[in-house]
């Protein structure tokens, strides 16, 4: 920290600063702190960190690291998953795992757990079914759904008032006292059936009054036969492309130096490269034959290059000397034992006959473990190679594009290979494709590295403009996406078996999660909520209402299980009296995976919501790759190993580095 | 009635049971001016400080603030009346950012009704804007307080105080976990704190770091009050001697000297 001036003029600013300020002098005096603040050596210490970097330190980016790798996965080892069909059942188990891990993550940042959360979903549930069930002998009461609704939430509001009321009065750990709630409230689900309907299930009926109103909002569907859109892969390709090329500029904004004058002798090359891209693109999608589109493709990569490069020269500040290759020992080893890695997985795809269907002892297929090698070997191999490339970059960036080329070289082998040796269209053009990209990505990249200086200071002009580019672009690739699953062509129709069914489910889950998001970022309460989690004692001390905080996370988290509760009694139209029981784990283990921490004071809830989603994917990709589903815990063991370990690491760069 | 210091103690008193924790101690301290409070452990500095934060209430005596005899029944009372206490474990929450420490329990909102947010901006300048008035360069108030220095730690609670509008800042052992540049830094923090026209009442067991900035000295032992003196009437080795209790400390010297001699030999 800077020791500066001190003694000059506060003496006269000492009657403001005894009665707080007004804000308009604030913030002129602060300009002029900020401006003798932020002159060239502010800190010798401080290292620049670039907006990667600090991208990285996010509490969430575990998580979404973890949707993207679990998702490709599960899409190259499985022939469906990543249709709409499978998308929406991945999203429907999401969503009322992940309506319930949202809430039990705030719950758990303000330090506290509730164990009855789980059997308090089936008991709102089954509470709600009693309420407008008309039975013959003992009966439920058969009141309106009208009425159901509101006395089955203001049921759940209590219970949670009570769970925290106990918590505060008993100062026991929450984990006994909710673990008491759980056994009572299992206790009497059980109870009330067998004692109400004479069954160990309730049946929902749709004869009570008010049901055709209900019904839409907690299991309304979008049949996705039923919307036809022959014009959509146009937008989705339009989107997709946009979003792609906003992503890539908003990068280089954020990656590279400024120039102080813009140079308008890149804007040629930059037409060019665009009109290139615009050329190939449309080479692609109208002709069918397998060397033209190989043509077009080169079109694309080499436009890709030259568009960027006449970006750099118009926007950005050229390297003088980039200097020669110079590879050390390290770098050599490393690149070797990648090569030879990949080279490994190539033969191992080739050793395994992939016309053979058998299914090995192991929960595997024999393709299942050819694509598992090939994956292990060949993602082993990579990572070495990323890491050469690592080190070439502190030698000097020329030779980081060497190693990167090698690298770019080794991608396209696999990527030929894949597509040579597989069957299914999916890895001939998919597959095949995304790996194309990766190398042109990598290849490109590191030229730009050569050719242009690298932002070693900050900038936060260029970091406001890439952000908002870097927002508009996933926004792009999001609706692309959901276009893309919302409706079907006629083609796509006439090919299908099953009709996919989107579930208000999933609106309820996005629409909870941006509620609480909103709640735990930019309220009082969220901030109360981080800090009694954090610092209890500490939070108490500022006058922080800490026991009314805890009271409310508990509310929250039994008004999300009757909304939970809500969606299963419309969705399944009989509820076990063991609904929901020992459920309460995955909610904690969707949220921990979502980067939650287990001691309190730290996490998002937009974590949580990607936490389920790594979770539900896993669930219904073993399914889908026709892995025995057995061993589906095996595998929920392991990502929750990775995902703690990951997570703890990102929480140790964001706290113990930046100064 | 005579006019009375911004803050005067007189003759307190605490009692736990049949424990005597604090006895008859008095001493005031005036806007613009530090008093220190020195004493060993167990010499009941804690007591002093949890009377005056509110936190316990005195047996006996009285407390006088502007002129009006106070009893504070809450910690939330004392920060009311404008007396805010900087605690030795620093209440903040390390993984939460500095603004939103700095504004924690006070939050800035915007909007209306149940729809109100943080104004984060507001927040995040006014942070940023008090800590440099403290002479401390945050570049991103967004960071977590747990990666600031033990001095930074401290200048964020004292801007706090400062800014919430507190006339009495109580500082309880702010160097004693400290290396020597830090302490130093939050010993300029104090002067600071002193010239912005903060009456600092500033707790420690270490005279050499009492004596530069104090303009009075309380000296507790074994819960009573060995006298206050101002800063003319007292030098840094009778403040250091009278701490330890005078004789103790001789004897103690003596004890040194002979095992030193010893080791010697040896």
């Amino acid at each position: 920290m800077s020791e500066t001036t001190m003694d000059e003029g506060h003496i006269s600013n000492a009657d403001e600063a005894g009665q707080g300020h007004e804000a308009t002098a604030v913030a002129t005096e602060s300009r002029e702190t900020t401006k003798s603040a932020a002159a060239p050596a502010a800190d010798e210490r401080l290292a620049y960190r670039s907006i990667f970097q600090r991208m990285f330190v996010q509490p969430e980016i575990g998580a979404i690291i973890g949707v993207i790798g679990v998702w490709t996965f599960f899409w190259a080892v499985s022939l469906n998953f990543g249709t709409a069909g499978q998308t929406q059942n991945w999203l429907d188990t999401a969503s009322t795992l992940g309506i319930m891990a949202v809430a039990v993550s705030m719950l758990m940042i303000g330090g506290e757990f509730d164990l009855s959360s789980g059997a308090n979903t089936g008991a709102m549930g089954i509470l709600f079914i009693l309420l407008i069930k008309e039975v013959g002998e003992l009966g439920g009461l058969g009141i309106s759904i009208w009425f159901a609704v509101p006395i089955s939430f203001a049921a759940a509001l209590l219970i949670g008032y009570l769970n925290g009321k106990m918590v505060e009065r008993t100062a026991l750990p929450s984990f006994i006292v909710t673990l008491a709630t759980f056994f009572i409230l299992r206790g009497l689900k059980l109870g009330m059936s067998k004692l109400l309907t004479g069954q160990i299930s309730v049946t929902f009926t749709d004869e009570a009054s008010g049901y055709d109103f209900w019904q839409p909002i907690f299991a309304g569907e979008w049949i996705r036969n039923e919307h036809i859109w022959n014009s959509r892969d146009i937008f989705y390709l339009g989107f997709a492309i946009g979003g792609a090329i906003l992503l890539a500029l908003s990068m280089c904004e954020m990656h590279f130096v400024r120039r102080e004058t813009k140079s308008a002798a890149g804007f040629p090359v930059l037409g060019a490269g665009a009109a290139g891209v615009g050329v190939a693109i449309f080479l692609m999608h109208t002709t069918d034959g397998v060397n033209a589109n190989a043509l077009a493709a080169a079109v694309l990569g080499v436009s890709v290059l030259v568009g960027l490069i006449g970006l750099g020269m118009w926007r950005y500040e050229p390297v003088e000397s980039p200097g020669g290759i110079r590879l050390t020992g390290k770098i050599n080893m490393r690149i070797a034992i990648g090569v030879a890695l990949v080279g490994a997985a190539i033969l191992a795809s080739f050793a395994i006959d992939s016309d053979n269907a058998e299914t090995l002892f192991f929960p595997f297929t024999v393709q299942g473990l050819r694509v598992v090698l090939m994956m292990a070997l060949g993602g082993a191999g990579f990572t070495l190679l990323t890491w050469a490339a690592n080190l070439a970059l502190r030698v000097n960036p020329t030779t980081k594009l060497a190693v990167s080329t090698i690298m770019a070289g080794a991608i396209v082998a696999f990527g030929f290979v894949i597509r040579a040796s597989a069957e299914a269209t999916k890895f001939r053009t998919e597959l095949f494709s995304v790996f194309m990209f990766a190398a042109l990505g990598i290849f490109v990249w590191s030229v730009m590295s050569v050719r242009f200086k690298e932002r070693r200071s900050v900038d936060d002009g260029a970091d406001a403009l890439g952000m908002k580019g870097l927002g508009l672009g996933i926004f792009m690739l999001v609706l692309a996406v959901i276009l893309r699953h919302l409706f079907v062509t006629q083609d796509e129709l006439d090919a299908m078996v099953n009709p996919a069914r989107f579930s208000v489910r999933m609106l309820w889950f996005f629409a909870f999660t941006a509620v609480m998001a909103y709640l735990l970022a930019r309220t009082r309460f969220g901030s109360w909520t981080f800090a009694v989690g954090g610092n209890a004692q500490a939070s108490r001390q500022v006058g922080v209402p800490a026991a009314r905080t805890k009271t409310q996370l508990f509310m929250i988290v039994s008004g999300a299980a009757w909304l939970v509760g809500m969606l299963l009694a419309f969705r399944l139209s009989s509820l076990q009296a063991g609904a929901g029981d020992g459920e309460e784990f995955e909610f904690i283990i969707a949220a921990v995976v979502g980067g939650t921490l287990l001691t309190g004071g730290y996490g998002t809830a937009i974590g949580a919501s990607f936490g389920a989603a790594i979770m539900a994917m896993s669930l219904v990709g073993i399914q889908s790759a026709r892995w025995n589903t057995d061993w589906r815990f095996v595998f929920l063991g392991v990502i929750l190993l990775l995902a703690v370990i990951a997570n703890r690491y990102i929480r140790d760069q964001a706290t113990a580095t930046r100064r | 009635m005579a006019e009375r210091a911004l803050l005067e103690l007189e003759n307190i008193s605490k009692f736990y049971g049949n424990i005597i924790a604090l006895e008859g101690v008095s001493t005031k301290v005036n806007a613009g001016e530090v008093t220190c409070v020195l004493g060993d452990n167990g010499a009941g500095k804690s007591t002093f400080i949890k009377i005056l934060a509110g936190v316990h209430q005195q047996s006996e005596g009285s407390i006088f603030l502007n002129n009006e005899e106070v009893m504070f029944s809450s910690p939330r009372d004392a920060l009311n009346g404008g007396i805010a206490t900087v605690y030795q474990d620093l209440a903040m929450v390390p993984l939460m950012s500095v603004w939103r420490n700095f504004f924690l329990g006070a939050e800035p909102t915007k909007g209306f009704g149940p729809f109100k947010w943080i104004d984060q901006q507001k927040a995040m300048t006014i942070a940023k804007d008090e800590m440099a008035k403290m002479g401390i360069d945050i570049r991103d108030t967004e960071q977590p307080v747990g990666t600031l220095s033990g001095g930074e730690r401290q200048s964020v609670a004292i801007a706090r105080a400062g800014y919430f509008g507190a006339k009495v800042l109580i500082l309880d052992e702010p160097t004693s976990a400290l290396g020597v540049k830090q302490s130093g830094v939050v010993l300029k923090r104090i002067v600071e704190a002193r010239n912005q026209g903060l009456a600092v009442i500033f707790i420690t067991h270490n005279p050499a770091h009492a004596y530069p900035v104090g303009d009075r000295f309380l000296i507790l032992n074994r819960g009573k009050s060995l006298g206050s003196y101002d800063k003319d009437d007292i030098t840094q080795q009778e403040l250091t001697g009278l701490m330890a209790g005078g004789q103790e400390l001789q004897e103690l010297q003596q004890e040194l000297e002979e095992a030193i001699s010893g080791v010697k030999k040896t």
